[in-house]
């Protein structure tokens, strides 16, 4: 349901699969983490969510409501499809794939580059390890960052049990 | 009063005090290993104000240079930080954190001379961060409406937003608390505070007024809002007041906004002593038990038993205040304090609800463990997160309060 008091999400939501068939899939995904770093930069350094030492974990999934609202009432869009197939894509050419995110909606890329983005600015690497879509139906890994921090996709697949994102911090200064 | 007892309490709490903080500064909520090994601007703020009121200034100095240098871009200070000083918040804005620094800030600034000894006071150090303490009063002030002169917060001192989103009194206090310690540290400074003078007059106002209700002689705890910006808020979807009793209800004295002895704030006090301590085991309840919201089960809370002790001391019932103390230096496991006290009874009666409701987060296992394994398990008493710090800074300054005042 739709009023104008809570159309904001659900227009930002049709503005991306706008913005896909208009500029193309690489222009959005270059759009949403521009927005991401940008946020990112107004609210400075920091690790959003719970943290068990190194492990940093969403145990709710960000805008999971708004998209399961939005899917109830569009369908799901082939756009959010081609932001992952595309991010995807990216990542197996990248010479740095554990840099990319276990991505399950299109709307983790603005994630993503939000929370990469503050962990920079607090000296940080954080590598996504694993996601679980925002219905809670699949999960996805980061098989390059897993092996990279060296956790096993078992421990992550737990971990994912009883969340929707998570991420290894690592400091290079301290390692 | 146990004085002997009380005493090794004191002693032990200032202990705990100093063993927890870390060498970055921040003064963890619970030490490292146990529930909130993180820093918490609040709890942060009022281990500071008990290191002021033990005598601990280099510690002071220190957490006070740990969260001011922790300020987000904005100007705010979020709900928890690492060690490190990253934000590591998971919750909404609680907007008081910002008026609890700027107000330990400001007694900090004062015990060591203020105003009044300015060659002793530590000016340098409030000339250093004076660029933080503008943002951060700023960013009070965006968060201001307009039409009720209010501060408007998500979250505040129980971080329950069912019944404190909107117009809150402890996150108002605190901030208009803050505002005028910025502005005494301003005018040390030789800076203009005109303006943040005027504003802090009229929030100081509005809490007067708008968060009063004469009718019940009382504080209130709420104005529930959902936008801070709604204009007018009668069309806001939340539009309503919490009219229940909460501890928090006694923060315009403790922010000293008013005096203990203002007729508002006796009321007040005695309308939360009369709804909220235990009939059954004693201490103060922090809320009424249908708000919930009862981890670990409902009952008393350590620190809010200390803060309203201050009320009787203040207000020269001796009596009264005994009884407040008493009780926690009674309740204190090897001179050390918990979060809250609860019976095996109502710990249980908490789990079958959240089990039932399906809202037992995966976090409480843990504390539930604790809980049950905790020595006070086996005398009926349900233990919950022990130490807690906050708690032992309120001790070590109601007490002192206590010591100074009737010996």
């Amino acid at each position: 349901m739709i009023r104008l008091e809570n159309m904001f999400p659900q227009a930002f939501l049709v503005g991306v699969t706008k913005m896909v068939d208009k500029d193309g899939t690489l222009e959005t995904i270059h759009w949403l983490q521009e927005i991401g770093e940008e946020l990112a930069a107004l609210e400075g350094p920091g690790f959003e969510g719970a943290r068990e030492d190194s492990i940093n974990y969403l145990p709710i999934c960000p805008f999971g409501s708004e998209i399961t609202e939005f899917n109830e009432i569009y369908g799901h869009p082939a756009e959010f499809d081609d932001i992952v197939k595309k991010v995807y894509e990216m990542k197996k050419a990248s010479d740095k794939p554990w840099e990319y995110p276990a991505l399950t909606h299109a709307l983790g890329v603005l994630q993503h580059s939000y929370s990469t983005k503050r962990a920079e600015l607090a000296g940080a690497e954080l590598y996504s390890l694993g996601s679980k879509s925002p219905k809670g139906d699949f999960k996805q890994f980061n098989e390059e960052a897993l092996e990279k921090v060296g956790i096993s996709k078992e421990t992550v697949g737990q971990m994912l049990d009883r969340a929707f994102y998570v991420y290894k911090i690592v400091y290079p200064d301290k390692e | 009063m146990n004085r002997i007892e009380a005493e090794k309490l004191y002693e032990n709490s200032v202990r705990i005090l100093k063993n927890n903080q870390h060498e970055n500064g921040g003064f963890y909520a619970s030490p490292p290993g146990t529930r909130y090994p993180f820093i918490y601007p609040r709890d942060h703020s009022i281990a500071i104000l008990g290191c002021v009121s033990a005598g601990l200034m280099d510690e002071a100095r220190k957490g006070l240079e740990f969260i001011l240098s922790s300020q987000k871009p904005l100007g705010e200070f979020s709900q928890r930080y690492d060690v490190d000083g990253n934000d590591a918040s998971y919750k909404d804005l609680q907007i008081d954190g910002n008026g609890l620094v700027l107000f330990v800030l400001g007694k900090y600034f004062q015990a060591t001379g203020g105003s009044f000894f300015k060659e002793m006071a530590d000016t340098a150090f409030i000339e250093k961060y004076w660029e933080t303490i503008e943002k951060a009063v700023s960013f009070i002030l965006l968060n201001k409406n307009e039409e009720v002169d209010l501060i408007h917060t998500i979250n505040s001192i129980h971080e329950y937003p069912a019944y404190e989103h909107g117009f809150e009194i402890y996150a108002n206090c605190a901030c208009c608390a803050g505002i005028y310690a910025a502005v005494s540290m301003g005018k040390v400074l030789g800076k203009d505070v005109s303006e943040w003078e005027e504003q802090a007059d009229i929030i100081k106002e509005s809490i007067l007024t708008r968060l009063y209700s004469p009718r019940r002689r009382s504080f209130i705890k709420c104005i529930r809002v959902k936008d801070k910006n709604s204009k007018p808020i009668g069309y806001d979807p939340f539009a309503s007041t919490v009219l229940d009793i909460d501890a928090a209800e006694y923060a315009p004295a403790y922010f000293e906004l008013i005096k203990d002895s203002d007729v508002k704030m006796i009321t007040t006090a005695k309308r939360i002593h009369k709804h909220l301590w235990d009939k059954e085991i004693g201490g103060l309840n922090r809320y009424p038990e249908y708000w919930g919201r009862n981890n670990g089960g409902y009952g008393p809370w350590c620190h809010f038993t200390c803060e309203l002790a201050n009320h009787y001391i203040e207000t020269d019932d001796q009596d009264q205040a005994e009884m407040y103390l008493d009780w926690v230096v009674d309740m204190a496991h090897n001179y050390t304090l918990p979060e809250h006290i609860s019976t095996i009874e109502r710990f249980e009666l908490w789990l079958e609800d959240y089990t039932n409701a399906k809202i037992l987060r995966d976090s409480k296992v843990k504390l539930i463990d604790d809980v049950r394994s905790h020595p006070k398990w086996k005398d009926g008493l349900a233990y919950v997160t022990i130490p807690l710090i906050w708690p032992h800074a309120e001790f070590v300054i109601s007490y002192k309060k206590y010591s100074d005042k009737f010996h």
